[in-house]
């Protein structure tokens, strides 16, 4: 298929492709330094070394902001999931006053400014003298994903017949069974692609996680801010091209079980 | 309602509350001693409009965000019709870049940028300039800086919701004009670049209103020269302990994301019926 571009085709695929250099560019520089056998980041990179990446594996505050990070995005998605799934179900099944006021609510998070949204926490968790950062950055981060899963459930459900849990209700079922057995397993996409996002926002956040990080919980994306000031090495630029690494993992997760762009549009 | 119930009481206990107390503080006064005094005055907001320093700030986020969104906007939007009308493998490919980013860390995207955007001979951008025989370039640390790294990080919310408002165009329509004896340019800019506002329109949205309370590119790329929102409210509260100043400066960030928001559904959404559903 050529498509229906008519006549400016090739100046906007030349567009085009001068915008995927743009947007790739940030990517592959970082990936091409960290091989770099230089002391400091050069242009272009010379020699080749994998010292850099010996170098970070071996960084303690790396490996355990790494894993913190994880360990709390696993936790506030399954917080988020928790929170949003019920809530998605109440928003898209049921009729009741306030219904769309709620459903606006549990949206406003997207559009709200995150970092004021981190103030406003970091005022509360003080005032109330909530001390545990775990706590307070699980709390928030489930604040901040929450939407998306209840915008992709919804979505899923919105594709589902509801007389299918009226048959399962009729033929006996109560009301966790119908849930567990016949509209979990077709929402499923919904749920899963929710929780990628919620994964993702969480391992991602800085602009929460700013304000409620202390000495020792230290968030990656914090920490990998720090070690930018810190270090001159391409110590920074092999860390980046594990983080791609990452990245490029969950995009191949994600174009597996919904489409990206299928997902990107829930 | 039972169900909803859990996520309402959370919302109101971990947002609403939050959030309006914090806008409470904006108007309260600290003392020497540094405990806070409700004072409803409205000193802090004055501080932030006739101090030199901090209008320049103002001033500086307003700019950088609306260099963004139209950097955004051109960039976009050859990118939002190829993936809509072109070629079905370039496509797929152009949405896989597109979104890609996304995915990455903003931390890990910007120190790209600074990579790319060093002032001295090191940087990637200078070396290429040098290479073609031209002269290094001081970019690193202006504003420019920081509209090229906001463009990047919010490129894809600008080119998904055109992509959706450009699908939704009848192809018949833009056919019709030309039949009718319209020039490439005049189909484009009388019939399909209208029928697009929409998307442009919540493109525009997200992404000013992001720039606007970002934090991580005017830190990384603006350093102390190029000083946005972002970074005075970092400072004011991290460094300097101003709560009441520091809410103001929040509360400010609100307000402007709340001034685009009533601004796009006074003048679009009325106006086009149907929705664009804006992506994360």
């Amino acid at each position: 298929m050529g498509g229906t571009l008519g006549r400016s085709a090739p100046l906007l695929y030349a567009a085009s492709a001068l915008v995927a250099v743009f947007l790739l560019a940030p990517l592959v520089v970082p990936i091409a330094i960290s091989f770099s056998d230089t002391p400091f980041v050069t242009f272009p990179p010379k020699g080749f070394t994998l010292r850099w990446y010996w170098k970070i594996l071996n960084e303690p505050e790396f490996i355990s902001s790494f894993r913190f990070s994880v360990m709390l995005a696993v936790i506030a998605t399954l917080g988020s999931l928790l929170l949003g799934t019920p809530t998605a179900i109440g928003l898209v099944r049921y009729q009741f006053p306030g219904r769309a006021a709620i459903q606006s609510l549990v949206l406003s998070p997207l559009v709200f400014p995150m970092l004021v949204t981190g103030i406003a926490l970091l005022r509360l968790f003080t005032s109330v003298n909530s001390q545990s950062s775990l706590l307070n950055l699980t709390l928030g981060h489930i604040l901040v994903t929450v939407p998306y899963v209840v915008r992709t459930v919804s979505s899923s459900l919105a594709l589902l017949d509801p007389s299918i849990e009226d048959a399962a209700r009729t033929l006996g079922a109560n009301r966790f069974e119908t849930f567990w057995r016949v509209t979990r397993p077709q929402i499923m996409p919904g749920i899963v692609a929710g929780a990628i996002f919620a994964f993702v926002t969480s391992f991602d956040n800085y602009p929460v996680s700013m304000w409620l990080a202390d000495a020792v919980n230290i968030p990656l994306p914090l920490m990998i801010f720090t070690l930018t000031s810190r270090f001159f090495d391409p110590g920074i630029a092999a860390i980046a091209t594990l983080m791609i690494l990452v990245s490029v993992a969950l995009i191949l997760i994600m174009e597996r079980v919904t489409g990206l762009r299928r997902a990107m549009s829930m | 309602m039972l169900l909803v119930a859990p996520a309402v009481v959370f919302f109101v206990i971990l947002f609403i509350v939050p959030v309006g107390t914090m806008i409470a503080f904006s108007f309260f006064r600290q003392t020497s001693t540094g405990d806070l005094a409700p004072a409803l005055t409205l000193a802090n907001y004055a501080r932030l409009a006739s101090v030199d320093l901090y209008r320049t700030v103002l001033f500086t986020t307003i700019r950088v965000s609306l260099f963004t969104t139209i950097g955004a906007m051109l960039l976009a939007y050859p990118v939002a019709l190829v993936m809509v009308r072109g070629n079905a493998i370039v496509a797929r490919l152009l949405a896989i870049i597109v979104i890609a980013p996304l995915l990455v860390n903003v931390v890990i995207r910007t120190y790209g940028w600074r990579v790319i955007l060093t002032n001295s001979q090191n940087g990637v951008l200078n070396w290429i300039l040098v290479q073609l025989g031209l002269d290094p370039v001081r970019i690193l640390y202006t504003e420019w800086a920081i509209v090229i790294g906001s463009v990047h990080v919010f490129l894809p919310l600008m080119v998904l919701p055109l992509a959706a408002a450009l699908g939704k165009i009848d192809p018949y329509v833009e056919e019709a004009a030309r039949t009718l004896g319209g020039s490439a340019w005049d189909v484009f800019r009388k019939v399909t670049l209208p029928l697009s506002v929409p998307g442009l329109a919540v493109g525009s949205t997200l992404v000013f209103s992001l720039t606007s309370s970002s934090f991580v590119a005017p830190a990384l790329l603006g350093g102390n020269f190029a000083k946005m929102l972002g970074t005075l409210v970092e400072e004011q509260i991290m460094s300097v302990f101003d709560w009441p100043f520091g809410a103001s400066i929040a509360t400010v960030l609100i307000v402007i994301v709340l001034a685009i928001n009533f601004a796009y559904v006074r003048l679009v959404e009325r106006r086009f019926p149907t929705r664009i559903t804006p992506v994360m």
